[in-house]
């Protein structure tokens, strides 16, 4: 490491790189923090959690007994065993009793901009926008069926859309500066599991449904632009980002993408003209399906190149958004929940995925899909997990209550000012052999 | 290359026993102690024993688990990473992991589990946060009861100091109220106990006066030797008796006095005193000068008050004793313990002496062991009615009753005569009221039974006649022993027969007396070989024997004749016995053979019965395994299951349709409720 970083001083290696590599090492190193609890006031399971995009900072929860709350993950609220263990109690719950949701919550977001708004969606046919100050409802909209996924785009800039997911078989794109719904996503013959917003293009949101087919729509434009086939998939992988623009030097991303693309064969479904064949597209593309069953999850990767998603066929998918196409990548020892959304998570670098399987956390390397760590703590099904890329900390959520936080692994007790109370706590954890 | 505490791990798991060997588990504690590697190959094999499908071995690794994890930290850090494996394994929390059979060790395990979480919590739950959701999982998610020893530990903790803060409460309590009357009270005992001397020193003058005389007469006695220590010691006795005080009309006034003042000061002065001392030992007070000076009084005080109590029980003691000899000598028991030693001591003398004047009257040194019962006719006055003295051997008190009743009516002549003609009985409920003439109230039995069955006659009596005839003395008769001859036939070893038979030896026939040779003895007779011949062949030398042999002759002849008519008989029997025996043969053959063509359960009958015989036979000494801990035990309670259950398997199929019929109608009217 002190090589590296006198390396990055003498500036042989970018700060970028130097950083991500220092993120990674943290990542591969989590463990369950003994130090940080997070106290979970849920009566239910955790079906969400979200860390906000501001500050990396604020936690929010949505659990199964229709409550809401937040935690601030950097102040410790109260301390136990002697000052070792800090406890982190929520700042504010809302539950059924003080206007929350009747029945289980299953997504939550932060607004993007700030964290002043945000966002939760509901079994009980809700979507509900909140002022996190005065933890009062600002707008809500009434779907037509249970909301199972809502979503905000992180980088929008010049709309304000929450796209929601219910049984319903409409995408419904709810307008927070107005508190009506802008558009009727329609395509899908049955209700949608997963809402995720493109990470790249602000008007583009991809779905996955129960009929097992995941769609990108072009909010601009009537009716759905692709839709993956798992069939068709991309024989490599293309390198990182950032690896990309440091060794290829010379060749900007823009042109580097457009080679790539010149070589493969047509992306986009068009005709001999070059007119676009959406909205009614050929019967065959229309039927194309991603997994083999409902999409559980949506992810996509933080630049916007990947996208990643789960299906009640237990199977992981990696697939390339510019392309449409299916990366072949093979995740090993996979055994996800079917029933219920789940929700994933990606390291900033696209290096690792958290995916939350029966009573584990498991992580995975995303190019290789080997499997890297298991992380079984939890005593029920797991529901959720979150990433805190500040901290390089894990925060997952299940079936049992709890939320759990991980970080990165260090052999030292945190400070505590009592120097013989501190003697005292480490000689408690030491051999004792009496023969 | 960590084989070793694998191998150790799985030779102390694979055990029927509740606990681990200690030498074994000595041998896994110091292995795991010697390198890493051990302790990381030991949570594997720990974990892979977990796994397996039997409680038992479970168990045992539950408790390995449990030495290891207090002790290493290194096994600590390995270990909690699959904790939420391992409890699903040891407590079954999992409705799709069942512990597995034998359930009663299933049971063991889950509690014992449930247990050791908690301690471990308790030591190392601040260093492992798994240890830590483990428990409040189970605690408060699935609702697990724990022991709770700490909190337990800590409330009894508050009751303990909540209960000291209350004595110590009403300790200062006491200690406010005797500062107050101190001094009072000190005047007070101090009065009673000046007075109570007083009265004594009256009577001590008195004493020294009577005394003399005593002595003087004493001199008489001394000039006249006594040579046995018995008697002697009988005059000593009573020399000593005589030199006590007796209370008379003299001095019946200082009596009731000095009797008076003990009371008082023994119920009330000594105890309120020993409350005093015992208040001030243990209060907690700053004002110690107070404290230390009263408590030096009040021990003097008792000190007093015992040195002024021991001279009056000296004196007043031989009064008491002399009352209650005259009484009952069985409320002897009640007397106070203080007065006790002093009385076996002045009793034990008298004991041997008249234990030993009992012997020589008896003739005999021995007194009948168990149960011996006298009747007492001839010392019905002192014995104020009561017919029986039972003695039971080691009381000494009866012993006493006895030898005191002798002492003073001189009965040993009578009563020796009578004892040795008494017969002896074992008890019986019959004694009870043994002689008695009274009538016994039927409905006395302190309970108030008018209410079920109606008016109830309080007055009823059972006449004594009729208790009589119900207590009639029960006596079983018991068979005289007989010895039984030895058959003594000389056997071809050497050696006689040593059977003993009641009639005849079922080798060597009828027994009959036989010298120690083995030869028989008839009485008078010569050889039997001679005496057949003789009769037989031999008819003209009968007319030559004379009257005497001639009688002989005939009642031996008339033995042979019954011999032979017993023969012919036996003869007969036996051969039907044999007809008898073959028929029955013939019969079970033929059914035997029926049975086995009827049907394939009965082949293995006759199959059955030999193999049941081989295994009793063989001594079962086969250790219990793991495996033979998994069969299940077929009880005479599921045997009958079975059975039942096949009688009514028929009825059964028949009613099956109509209740499936039942069932789609029920399942279609109420389709959520399945």
């Amino acid at each position: 490491m002190w090589s590296d970083l006198r390396n990055r001083e003498l500036g042989d290696i970018h700060p970028i790189l130097f950083s991500n590599a220092i993120r990674k090492r943290r990542f591969c190193n989590l463990t369950i923090s003994n130090y940080k609890e997070i106290v979970s006031p849920h009566n239910g399971g955790v079906n969400s959690l979200r860390i906000d995009l501001i500050e990396n900072r604020y936690l929010l929860s949505g659990a199964s007994d229709g409550s809401v709350s937040t935690f601030d993950t950097q102040y410790t609220t109260d301390y136990e065993g002697g000052g070792l263990i800090g406890k982190h109690k929520p700042l504010f719950v809302i539950d059924r009793h003080c206007g929350g949701h009747k029945y289980a919550v299953s997504s939550v977001s932060w607004y993007p901009v700030d964290t002043g708004l945000f966002v939760t969606g509901s079994y009980d046919h809700y979507v509900k926008v909140w002022d996190t100050n005065s933890t009062k409802v600002v707008v809500d909209f009434k779907m037509p069926g249970k909301v199972y996924g809502s979503s905000m785009s992180s980088i929008a800039t010049t709309h304000m859309l929450i796209a929601a997911g219910s049984s319903d078989i409409q995408v419904r794109l709810c307008d927070i500066a107005s508190g009506a719904f802008t558009h009727t996503l329609t395509g899908h013959r049955d209700g949608i599991m997963a809402v995720e917003w493109s990470a790249s293009n602000e008007w583009v949101v991809m779905t996955g449904g129960c009929d097992s087919a995941i769609r990108f729509w072009d909010i601009r434009r009537p009716g759905c632009f692709r839709i993956l086939d798992r069939v068709q998939s991309l024989p490599g992988r293309r390198p990182p980002i950032y690896e990309r623009a440091i060794n290829e030097k010379g060749v900007t991303i823009a042109e580097d993408i457009k080679n790539r693309t010149k070589n493969r064969r047509a992306v986009l479904i068009r005709d001999s003209s070059g007119k676009q064949l959406y909205p009614r597209m050929a019967l065959s593309h229309n039927l194309a399906t991603a997994h083999c069953g409902w999409i559980t999850t949506l992810k996509a990767t933080e630049d916007g190149m990947h996208l990643i998603s789960t299906g009640a066929d237990s199977k992981i998918c990696l697939w390339d958004i510019e392309s449409g196409y299916n990366l072949p990548v093979c995740f090993e020892s996979t055994n996800l929940q079917m029933e219920k959304p789940l929700q994933l998570a990606v390291t900033p670098d696209s290096s690792l995925l958290f995916v939350p399987s029966m009573n584990c956390i498991k992580a995975f390397d995303m190019w290789s899909g080997k499997l890297m760590k298991t992380f079984p703590c939890h005593y029920e099904t797991t529901n959720c997990c979150c990433l805190n890329s500040q901290d390089q900390e894990l925060y997952t959520g299940s079936n049992d209550r709890h939320i759990l936080v991980f970080s990165p692994f260090n052999a030292t007790i945190p400070e505590v000012e009592d120097g013989y109370k501190r003697d005292m706590l480490y000689s408690s954890d030491q051999d004792f052999w009496s023969d | 290359m960590a084989a070793v505490i694998v191998r150790l791990i799985e030779t102390a798991t694979n055990s029927t026993e509740r606990e681990i060997d200690p030498r074994l588990l000595k041998a896994i504690k110091s292995t795991a102690r010697s390198s890493e590697d051990e302790v990381c190959s030991a949570v594997h094999v720990l974990m892979e024993k977990m796994r397996k499908e039997h409680s038992q071995v479970r168990y045992l690794a539950l408790f390995i688990t449990d030495e290891l994890f207090m002790r290493s930290k290194y096994f600590r850090r390995l270990f909690v990473v699959d904790l939420e494996q391992f409890l699903a394994l040891s407590v079954g929390f999992r409705r799709n992991m069942p512990l597995p059979p034998p359930s009663f060790i299933a049971s063991l395990l889950r509690s014992k589990s449930i247990e050791l979480l908690e301690k471990w919590n308790i030591a190392f739950g601040i260093h492992y946060r798994q240890l830590r959701l483990g428990l409040d999982y189970l605690k408060n998610t699935l609702k697990f009861q724990f022991p709770n020893r700490l909190e337990n530990e800590a409330r009894l903790q508050q009751e303990r100091r909540k209960r000291e803060i209350k004595t110590q409460e009403l300790l200062s309590k006491k200690f406010e109220d005797l500062k107050e009357n101190f001094s009072s009270m000190k005047s007070e005992i101090r009065s009673t106990l000046d007075q109570l001397e007083e009265c004594l020193h009256i009577v001590h003058i008195g004493q020294y006066r009577f005394g003399q005389n005593s002595f003087n007469a004493d001199d008489d006695f001394n000039s006249i030797e006594f040579k046995s220590p018995s008697l002697r010691q009988i005059r000593l006795d009573s020399l000593k008796e005589g030199a006590k005080i007796h209370e008379n009309s003299e001095n019946r006034a200082v009596f009731s006095a000095m009797r008076e003042f003990y009371k008082i000061l023994v119920s009330k002065h000594l105890e309120s005193v020993h409350n005093y001392i015992s208040t001030l030992i243990k209060v907690d007070n700053q004002n110690n000068r107070f404290r230390d000076s009263a408590l030096k009084d009040f021990i003097d005080i008792r000190n007093c008050i015992y040195a002024v109590k021991k001279k009056y029980e000296e004196l007043d003691f031989q009064h008491d004793v002399n009352d209650s000899n005259e009484d009952d000598l069985w409320e002897e028991g009640k007397i106070d313990s203080q007065h006790e030693p002093q009385i076996s001591s002045s009793c034990s003398g008298l004991n041997l002496e008249f234990a030993d004047g009992w012997d020589s009257s008896k003739g005999k040194g021995k007194v009948p062991p168990g149960i011996f019962i006298s009747p007492n006719r001839s010392n019905n006055k002192t014995a104020n009615g009561r017919c029986f003295t039972v003695k039971i051997k080691g009381k000494t008190s009866d012993v006493k009753d006895l030898e005191q009743n002798k002492n003073k009516l001189e009965p040993t002549s009578i009563r020796s005569k009578l004892l040795v003609d008494a017969p002896v009985f074992d008890w019986a409920p019959s004694f009870y009221n043994w002689g008695s003439s009274k009538d016994i109230l039927a409905n006395h039995r302190g309970l108030e039974l008018d209410s079920h069955w109606g008016r109830v006659d309080q007055d009823a009596v059972i006449p004594a006649s009729k208790i009589a005839e119900l207590n009639v003395h029960v006596s079983t008769y018991r068979e005289p022993t007989v010895e039984i001859q030895p058959c003594l036939v000389p056997l071809k070893k050497g050696g006689l027969c040593p059977r003993r038979d009641m009639k005849a030896c079922p080798f060597h026939g009828v027994i009959i007396p036989r010298d120690s040779n083995g030869n028989p003895i008839i009485e008078g007779k010569t050889p039997p070989n001679e005496e057949t011949t003789g009769v037989s062949s031999k008819p003209t030398e009968d007319e030559r024997i004379s009257v005497t042999n001639y009688d002989d002759m005939a009642a031996k002849l008339a033995n042979q004749a019954v011999k032979n008519i017993r023969e012919r008989d036996n003869e007969a029997k036996l051969l039907k016995k044999a007809k008898l025996a073959k028929v029955r043969e013939h019969n079970e053959t033929v059914l035997r053979e029926a049975a086995v063509t009827s049907s394939t359960h009965s082949e293995c009958f006759g199959n059955d019965i030999p193999s049941s015989y081989r295994d009793r036979s063989e001594p079962k000494l086969k250790k219990p395994t793991l495996a033979s801990m998994l069969k299940k035990k077929v009880t005479t309670k599921d045997r009958l299951v079975k059975k039942l259950a096949s009688t009514r398997r028929a009825t059964e199929g028949t009613t099956r349709q109509l209740s499936k019929a039942e069932d789609d109608a029920y399942k279609e009217a109420y389709p959520n409720q399945w």
